[in-house]
């Protein structure tokens, strides 16, 4: 309690925190998503959507207009409030939102990788790289043909460089490699990330680290149940668990030699934390599915950040939450274009 | 009946036949079986271009789910080259009948004659490879893993939907063929009828 946030955290932070709490108050709210649902076109959602926080910012999109266009404007939007932030930020909040971006980072890298090998132009990836992972290196990403290459040739000055440890290899770079690289890479970003948000102690870390506790665990079980039926074998799988969550070290270990489902829900029924998630998990084609209850539960967490003052998580709580925001937009947008709407209903509500 | 004056078959179907006094109801019950045969077709028909379209709606709503969990730029044309080699392809054969059939054949099968060209494709679209393919008959790639290795359950789905549709869809096009050859016979036999009722009458 006499850790002293309150003292002093406002000198540095405490506009840009009142800021994204005015962010966080014009996050879209039930009616608005009801408004959304009862939609017949997509010209429809652009005309409630000027009525929100979002305002005209479809206002320059040709016709005819598409789920994508409406997904990269969102996401311009995003990059532009972040990057407000981020250039009245100081130290060491200028580290945390330089982390922030690293995940972003990391999944421009693997799209240019992926498209170089599918011969795709890089102008055409660099269109499509999300906004908030932009950094200088990009375009020559797509020369490097093992792992060692890029770091050597690409990476080594871009924040990314550190998390290349584990990565280094000179095996070329097919879809399996590529894949070991990505979950590889982002277990060590998790994992420097936790060590930071922990060094820095105080109500960040206690806001911060059972979030990216969380995210650790919950990569380890989306992992495993994506691998059922792959050719990644047992081993390779245990290397690209997270270890900074609660399921280090035994629930990994079992996690590893889970062979399907109900096996890794064994493992999750140890922990308090998990059970009841996976009993929330509906069989079959009906109910929720595994991932939709990990988002469910990623939304609450980062709802109760807001609940606490002086620290940095309500940036990334922020950030979340409108990531959901915008994940929501597009599922209902492509329910009503594919004119399917029985799962219309299946966002997940924040406010 | 004479039918070696005529020349083709067209012809021999529009002079007119005698076909002796029992024709007639022979005529009218070949007639029947092949209405009913078509009506059967028929409805074959609409169910499967009904199975199709709920196939094609749930792929495509299985690829919104997919992109909801891997992020909207990870399930796109980004994914895939613009020069693909075809997985499945179609083959058609005729049956006793004379009617054509047909049938999805995977690309696996082929005969050794085309390893060499292919070969040199495989090569590449690798690219990075640089030591040539020991065997002559390499496995071609799951479509799955253009989008990574460990991809979400909703994009198995989608393209076990596709699948079931790709399916459908060559039965669809044999049914077609036999319900337009079924409507032809239908009319000829009409012809024939016609011209034998006002002999009879």
């Amino acid at each position: 309690m006499l850790e002293g946030a309150e003292f002093y955290f406002n000198v540095d932070h405490g506009y840009l925190e009142g800021l994204v709490r005015g962010c966080k108050a014009s996050l879209l709210t039930q009616q608005d998503y009801i408004n959304l649902v009862q939609c017949e076109t997509l010209e429809d959602v652009k005309i409630h959507l000027q009525t929100t926080d979002y305002g005209n910012f479809l206002a320059n999109q040709t016709n005819p207009l598409t789920v994508s266009k409406i997904d990269t404007e969102m996401r311009k939007k995003l990059c532009r409030e972040f990057e407000y932030f981020r250039n009245h930020s100081l130290e060491p909040l200028s580290t945390f939102f330089t982390y922030m971006t690293c995940s972003y980072m990391i999944d421009n890298v693997i799209l240019l990788m992926n498209g170089a090998l599918q011969k795709k132009s890089v102008k055409e990836i660099l269109v499509k790289c999300h906004p908030l992972g932009r950094f200088t290196e990009m375009e020559a990403v797509n020369i490097a043909e093992t792992p060692s290459d890029l770091f050597n040739a690409v990476l080594v000055e871009t924040p990314l460089a550190p998390f290349f440890q584990d990565c280094m290899s000179e095996n070329t770079l097919d879809e399996l490699n590529i894949e070991l690289l990505r979950n590889k890479l982002y277990k060590s970003y998790l994992e420097a990330f936790y060590k930071f948000c922990k060094n820095h102690g105080d109500v960040t870390a206690e806001i911060m680290c059972p979030i990216l506790e969380f995210e650790a665990d919950r990569r380890a079980f989306i992992i495993t149940l994506n691998s059922f039926g792959t050719e990644l074998s047992k081993d390779d799988r245990e290397t690209l668990y997270p270890t900074c969550g609660k399921l280090y070290p035994e629930g990994l270990r079992l996690l590893a030699q889970a062979e399907d489902f109900d096996q890794m829900k064994r493992v999750a029924d140890h922990y308090g934390v998990y059970k009841p998630l996976f009993e929330a998990v509906g069989d079959g084609s009906g109910g929720k599915t595994l991932e939709d209850v990990f988002y469910e539960r990623e939304v609450q967490m980062n709802v109760l950040a807001f609940n606490r003052q002086f620290h940095y998580g309500v940036f990334y709580a922020y950030t979340k939450l409108k990531e959901q925001e915008m994940r929501n937009i597009v599922w209902i947008a492509e329910c009503i274009s594919q004119r399917h709407r029985t799962k219309i209903n299946s966002y997940i509500p924040i406010l | 009946m004479a039918n070696g004056d005529w020349t083709t078959w067209e012809e021999a179907g529009s002079r007119p036949q005698f076909l002796g006094p029992m024709a007639a109801p022979d005529l009218r019950a070949e007639l029947d079986s092949l209405l009913l045969q078509l009506f059967q077709d028929l409805e074959e028909l609409e169910a499967k271009r009904a199975a199709l379209n709920a196939r094609v709606e749930e792929g495509w709503l299985s690829l919104s789910k997919a992109r909801y969990s891997m992020g909207a730029k990870s399930v796109g044309p980004l994914q895939y080259a613009s020069l693909m080699e075809p997985q499945v392809c179609v083959c058609t054969s005729e049956a006793q009948d004379g009617l054509q059939r047909f049938w999805l054949v995977r690309a696996s099968a082929q005969t050794p004659e085309e390893v060499g060209p292919r070969e040199a494709a495989l090569r590449r679209r690798k690219g990075l490879t640089r030591t040539p393919e020991p065997e002559s008959f390499p496995a071609l790639r799951d479509p799955l893993n253009w989008f990574g290795i460990l991809v979400p359950h909703s994009l198995r789905q989608a393209q076990a939907s596709f699948r079931e549709g790709l399916q459908l869809a060559a039965d669809m096009a044999t049914l077609q063929i036999r319900i337009d050859w079924g409507r032809s016979q239908l009319r000829g036999l009409q012809e024939k009828l016609k011209q034998l009722e006002p002999e009879s009458a």
